[in-house]
């Protein structure tokens, strides 16, 4: 090809004028970047883990401690429910013994297996929640 | 030309500056401003390249809404990942190559198959072109409306190559093509816009005649 055509061509080509958009593009695409950046903020901003999930867990270790207290200080013998009811609780009391003497003896690994799912289902309500952040 | 124009984006007062102006500063400049945190100066490196990332949309995409649309697109994109720009190429080849993709899955995803004008024979013997020969009234147009006829592909080498003076190593960086497949491309590109021209100037003659 023949190399001053070519310099011609390009010299031609340099003094075109392009298809521009519309003279307000740049405000355009500048009013999309702040108010994506604004969202991103407000997501940043917003706690991972609402109110009711603290809510939740409070009431589970309230509850959880007061089982506790209550089963060790012996506060059961104190109680009217075995004396009105006496073979329905026995009842309840042997299943509930039974219930965790299985659960001790369940293998480790599905402890860890279960640990695990609810540490999966866990990253996995994060990631949806913040999926702006995260794409 | 010194042209300054002040505009409120969001309540945000901004400046956007005429191109002659711009150029007096690298893109890097304005790069490291908007990854300080001072996204305004975005403004600078949306108003420097529109004409260019417009025109390959354009191309790609057929149609001036959507052309806009993916324009838009592909500066957002830009700004979102110019946290992973090294600096290592060029700016504007970096944002040539989110452009090209971004117009080219648009036309994956919507399947859209163009009647190409990629039948423009490409004659071995007749590809030689005096431009001097093309009246200078009409050679802008003329050359214009040739760049229009050539397919996607072609046009954004031939732009890229004899507009923006990109080499070959960078062009192949935004189009994916190997080197050697860019200088292959280039080459029938430069031959089927000498083709048209040809045609166009008969055409012209046979009007005048």
């Amino acid at each position: 090809m023949n190399e001053l055509e070519d310099i011609k061509l390009q010299a031609f080509l340099k003094k075109l004028e392009l298809d521009s958009p519309k003279p307000d593009f740049t405000v355009r695409v500048m009013n999309k970047i702040f108010e994506e950046s604004n969202a991103l903020e407000r997501i940043k901003s917003e706690k991972i883990l609402g109110k009711g999930f603290w809510i939740f867990m409070i009431l589970f270790v309230v509850l959880f401690a007061a089982i506790f207290i209550l089963y060790n200080t012996g506060a059961q013998p104190d109680s009217q429910l075995p004396n009105l009811l006496p073979e329905v609780s026995q009842g309840i009391g042997e299943k509930y013994d039974s219930f965790f003497s299985k659960l001790a003896g369940a293998p480790l690994a599905i402890g860890g297996i279960l640990a695990a799912f609810s540490v999966l289902l866990f990253l996995d309500r994060i990631i949806i929640s913040n999926s702006k952040i995260f794409a | 030309m010194r042209i300054n124009i002040l505009v409120v984006i969001c309540n945000r007062p901004t400046i956007i500056t005429s191109k002659e102006q711009m150029e007096q500063k690298d893109d890097i400049y304005y790069i490291e401003k908007v990854t300080a945190g001072q996204t305004n100066y975005f403004s600078y490196i949306v108003e420097r390249y529109q004409d260019i990332v417009f025109s390959i949309a354009l191309k790609v995409l057929k149609n001036r809404e959507d052309a806009e649309e993916m324009a838009q697109e592909s500066f957002i994109k830009a700004y979102k990942s110019l946290h992973t720009f090294k600096g290592t190429a060029k700016f504007s080849t970096w944002l040539y190559r989110i452009t090209y993709n971004n117009c080219i899955s648009e036309v994956r995803k919507r399947k859209i198959h163009y009647t190409s004008t990629d039948e423009v024979e490409v004659k071995d013997e007749t590809t030689e072109i005096n431009l001097d020969g093309i009246p200078e009234e009409n050679r802008a147009k003329c050359i214009q409306e040739a760049l229009r006829k050539l397919p996607e592909e072609e046009y954004t080498l031939v732009l890229l190559y004899y507009f923006e003076e990109q080499s070959i190593e960078e062009i192949s960086k935004v189009t994916n093509l190997s080197e050697s497949n860019t200088k292959v491309k280039l080459y029938r590109a430069r031959k089927k816009l000498y083709t048209i021209l040809n045609e166009m100037m008969k055409d012209e003659l046979y009007t005048i005649l």
